[in-house]
This record gives C-alpha cells, structure tokens and sequence, in this order.
C-alpha cells in the first residue's frame, strides 16, 4: 500500500518546487497585474481607490499607444525574419558541416550570450552612433556626407536585437536539422528530385518544430527586450517594454503601466498563437 | 533495361584510395553483389553509381552513356537505403507517389502503378498508414516500392537487411530476389553478408580494401576462391599446408599433406617442390571412428546446432581442422577419429595479390 501511494505521490513530489516557485513568483503577480490594470489612477500614490476600465479606454481611444504596439510587433516580426533567414544556413552548418568548423562556429554562435546585455548594447553604440566606427568610416573614405541614420531608430533596435537572439534561432534549428536523416535528401534525390525541391520538401517540413521554436522564441524575446531598445533607441523610438517601464517607474502609474503590459502580452500570444496555427504541421505522427 | 559497365573507377579521398581502380561489367537484368568488410570501397562505389559521390577517375556507363557527370537525380535509378529512408511526414502512398510526382506522371496512372507495386511487395491494404505505423519489414518492403515504382533503369540497395532480425533477414532475401527475377531489373546490391550475397546474386564482387579480389558466381566465388583472404570471407575454411610433387596437367596439382598426395585444383602453376596453401572446406571432411586410415585426431569440442554438428579436432600430426557434419554421426567430445578429405574438397590458394 505504501508502495502505491508512493507512486501516486512521487510526479507530485518532484513537480511540486517548481509549482511552488511558478506559483508564487509568477501566478501570483501575474494576477496582481490584472487586478492593478483596473485600478483608478493615484495621486501621489501608485494607484487610488476602486476600480475602472479607464486604462483600457484610455489605451484604445489614443492612437499613440496603438501604433507603438503595432510597432513592437513589426520590430519584433523584422528581427525574427532576419534572425531565421541569417540563422538557417548557419544552423544548417553546424548540424551538417564539417566537425572542424562545427566547434568554432559553435563557439561564435554562442558568443553574444557570453557578453552582458549592458555592455553588448554600448559596443552597439560606438560602432552605430553618428559618430561611431561606422559612420566615421563610410565619412573618412568619402562615401557618403552626413552620417547615416542607425542609431535611435527602428533599424538600430533591430540590428542589435539580431546580433543577441540569433542563438534562440540557430540552436533549435540545428537540433531540428541534426534530427532529420541526410539519406533522406538523398533518397529523394534518387527518386528524381533537385537538390532544392529534396530540401523544399523533405527536409524543410521535418524540421519545421524547430523553426517554429526559433521564430516564437526570437520573437516573444523581441517583443519583451528592455534594454537594448532603451540604449538603441533612445527618447525617439520606443517599444512597449519601455513605455510599460516609463509608465511604472518614471512617471509612478501602476495602473496604466500594468493594462500596458497586459495589452503586449495578449498581442504578443494572440501572434504566437497565429504564427503556430499557419505553421501547424499538417501531418502527424502517429503511434505504431 | 540496362547494362551497367564501370570502368577503371577510383574514388580517393585525401591520399586514400577508397576504391582503387576497379572494373564491372553488369549485364542486363542481372543481380550482382558487392561484398566485403566494411571500409572497403563496397558504399562507395554503390555511392558513384547512384551520383551521390563523385568518381575522381574512371566511366560508369548505363548502355554505353558515361553517366559521372548526370547529377544523381537525372540517373534514373531506384535506391534502397540501409535504415529504409522512407519520408517519415509522408504516408506510404505519399512515399511512391513522390518519385512519380517528379517525372510528372499523370495521377490516374500514378494511382494504377503504386497499386500495382504495393501489391507486388504486398502491402495492398497500407497506403495510409504512416512510415512509423509499420515493421521493419513493411519499411523495407515500402523503401522497395518506391525504389520500383518509378521503373528505373537499375535498382541499387545499400545493406537494405542489415536492420532487420535474422529470420525476416532470410524470408527478404528469398523476397527481394524473386521481385529482381520477376522485374528484370538490372541489381546491385551491396552486403557485408556472404550468405546473403551468394543466396541472392548471380554473380558476387569480393572487394578488400578498394580492389576487387575476385568476381564470380557464388559457386565460384566459394568453391575457387582467388586468394587466403576471399577463401576466410565467404566462410569457415582450413588452412593444410602441403609440398607441390608434381603437376598433374588440366589446371591441377599433386600435393602432399597430412591426408596423404592428391590431385588439387587451382589456377595457379606451382613449380614441384613449392610450399603451398590449401583450402579445405569444413563440410567437404568426413569423419570416421578412430583407424580408418586417413589423418587421426582427437575431437576437441563439438558444438551441436539443429542441422549440422560442429567439431574442432586436434591432428596428431598437430593442425587444427573445423569440421561441419550432419547430426547422424555419433561421435562425442575426447573420441578418437579417423578424418578423411576427399580430393575434389580441397582447392590450391594463390598468392594474395
């Protein structure tokens, strides 16, 4: 009997700090958030008395807060397209090419997670700024006269937000590439197919999972990257991260700041769960 | 169908010479097998004839047309990989029809010959059913139709058994071979399995170490062995030293050994009074009860399975001989035996080359 019951309790043992720490680190004041955002603005507090649907009024009557989201996503949908359009051949690489290269190449696709988000961002700044390498440069060899626009803009956020999610898209590629058997390719190549339509039809659909894992990865991180839009940005360009931490820490309205971030949250999943339903893999596997 | 002629085929990678300058000719409809250990130039050279190595010297011509610089996809073969290779995201019925989608055959006659292959590998009711739904031995029947049922011109199969248990391993090989015979098809089948290759060819490339050691019938191949190193690969053999005495004309020798002088075969001259190797085939030696002339001996193990005995027997004159028999004889560990070995057992090995 103790047998059993051990065995009935055991998953629940060992699942049961995580429950705990999800529960109370993360439930918890995820709840508080949802409560927050319908709380009435405070005055010299961080929220008032009762409660109000104002916040989200307030958000989709101003076009302002509407077009910011709009434009996280599309920073968010750039910089997951490059990441997957750059990614794949290096991904592809590494599953597939030589051992020698594999272990440098490895080394350098892990290489921006080595370096401190804080610093990583700076090292953007010098050689993006209108004074930076870059700039200075392309000025000191003549091609151009004013220096180009790649800081404080959307194209510097998503230059450096490239340069650091680029593992979140090459690792579960690779694992996906490695997964699928090169006598695949070539069995399809015996049977009359180019190099291209084996690799359209074979090997791309067998490792879809890992795309799929990449993009929403690279993008949900996109989507909820503070820092680096912060530093790259500056005051022109902000993302909804940073308006949500304006709102809670600057200017002190917890309320606005919480239905802001609720507001990213659903947008940022309602994509995901878009992104997931057109790339839904039409076959499955069964069980023998 | 075709005739497949490779000429002076050579493939090295770096400094090494995985195939070394080999020649087949394979004539229509014919079965051959390429045998030998692993690592020695067997996928390879099946890999050049697909198109999926490149040759770095020599022709593989189907019908005369050199075919090494056509991409694999235009050769017009039919593969069978050794783990099957089947698009596991594709059913049974997606697997055919792939290679039929890319000649752009029309679909009723695309549904007319997957029906008709699925049944020659009996699989009529399955064309649902996803790659991971079925056996081994349905994989591998599938991995065939879809080699087959975009009538190549020649039907290539890596290993294609060497997954499977060893009793599906001999129904497939009575399979595959009925299918070829039935097809027509021109086959080349790589193995590292002597029975299997001898079972199912009409003729068997020996390779060692990117060379052909010998080409022949399975016969051949067994019972005339070129050299030590092909006699030790297609089977259990003895080794008896013997003395040249003379030639005995017609391709064969006078040896003298412990069982006495006979006339052996081979294809070698040997001047009188040479040292030579004979090979002697455990299942050609006859064993008898102790002083029935003949080499005696000990038997030293025996090792019973079902249709044939095994025996180890120790000469007095100090050789080890294998000897198989059938499991009539009676004769027990420790006895004392009479060993007899008929002239036409033996065979006078050459020289490796």
């Amino acid at each position: 009997m103790t047998a059993a019951r051990r065995k009935g309790l055991g998953p629940l043992v060992l699942i049961a700090p995580a429950a705990v720490l999800l529960g109370v680190f993360l439930v918890l004041p995820y709840l508080n958030i949802v409560v927050m955002s319908f709380r009435t603005p405070g005055q010299g507090t961080p929220y008032g008395p009762g409660f109000t649907t104002g916040n989200y009024t307030k958000f989709f009557a101003d076009s302002f807060y509407l077009l910011q989201v709009a434009n996280t996503l599309w920073i968010g949908l750039i910089t997951t397209a490059i990441c997957l359009v750059v990614g794949f051949p290096v991904a592809w690489q590494l599953a597939r090419g030589a051992m020698r290269f594999r272990a440098l190449a490895y080394g350098l696709v892990l290489s921006p997670l080595l370096v401190g988000i804080v610093i990583r961002s700076y090292g953007w700044t010098i050689l993006l700024g209108n004074a930076g390498l870059i700039n200075r440069t392309l000025t000191g060899m003549g091609l151009i006269d004013r220096p180009l626009p790649l800081m404080y803009n959307a194209l510097g956020i998503v230059i450096a937000l490239v340069h650091v999610f680029l593992p979140f898209m090459i690792l579960p590629i690779m694992a996906a590439i490695q997964g699928v058997d090169p006598a695949l390719e070539s069995a399809a190549r015996s049977l009359g197919a180019s190099r291209f339509t084996a690799f359209r039809r074979i090997v791309l659909p067998l490792c879809t999972p890992g795309i799929q894992a990449g993009c929403i990865l690279v993008f949900v991180l996109s989507l909820s990257a503070y820092v680096t839009p912060s530093l790259i940005g500056g005051l022109r360009v902000k993302t909804m991260a940073v308006t949500v931490v304006d709102a809670l820490i600057d200017t002190f309205q917890w309320p606005w700041g919480s239905a802001l971030a609720l507001m990213l949250s659903v947008t940022g999943a309602l994509c995901v769960v878009i992104f997931a339903r057109l790339t839904r893999m039409k076959w499955k596997v069964a069980r023998p | 169908m075709t005739e497949v002629s490779i000429e002076r085929l050579t493939k090295t990678f770096g400094s090494a010479r995985a195939v070394d300058c080999i020649s087949i000719r394979i004539a229509d409809g014919e079965f051959i097998s390429l045998l030998g250990p692993s690592g020695c130039g067997k996928t390879t050279t099946l890999k050049m004839i697909a198109g999926f190595e490149e040759a770095s010297e020599g022709a593989i011509r189907f019908d005369g047309k050199d075919v090494v610089n056509v991409p694999a996809e235009k050769r017009d073969i039919g593969m069978v990989f050794q783990n099957y290779a089947l698009f596991p995201h594709m059913t049974v019925d997606q697997n055919l029809a792939f290679g039929l989608e890319m000649r752009k055959i029309a679909k009723p006659e695309m549904r007319e010959r997957i029906a008709k292959v699925l049944d020659m590998v009996q699989l009529g009711g399955y064309s649902d059913r996803y790659p991971n739904q079925l056996s081994g031995g349905q994989q591998q029947r599938v991995a065939l139709a879809r080699a087959l049922v975009i009538e190549p011109k020649i039907l290539l199969l890596d290993e294609p058994l060497a997954n499977l248990d060893a009793k599906l391993r001999e129904e497939m090989r009575v399979f595959i071979r009925d299918l070829q015979r039935r097809v027509g098809i021109t086959t080349v089948y790589v193995t590292h399995d002597q029975a299997e290759a001898m079972t199912m060819s009409d003729r068997v490339v020996v390779m060692f170490g990117g060379r052909i050691a010998q080409i022949g019938a399975p016969s051949d191949i067994y019972e005339r062995p070129e050299n030590l190193e092909v006699a030790q690969f297609v089977g259990q053999v003895n080794l008896v030293k013997g003395t040249i005495t003379a030639a005995a004309g017609a391709g064969k020798s006078r040896v003298a050994s412990v069982f006495g002088e006979v006339a052996v075969d081979s294809r070698t001259d040997h001047a009188p009074g040479a040292t030579v190797t004979l090979s002697l085939r455990p299942e050609a030696i006859e064993l008898k009860a102790a002083g029935q002339g003949g080499a005696q001996g000990k038997v030293t193990a025996r090792y019973y399975s079902g249709s044939i005995i095994d025996y180890r027997i120790a000469l007095d004159s100090g050789e080890t001989l294998h000897v198989q028999t059938f499991p009539n004889i009676r004769i027990a560990e420790g006895d004392r035996v009479s060993v007899h070995a008929p002239a036409d057992g033996f065979w006078l090995l050459g020289a490796a080359k």
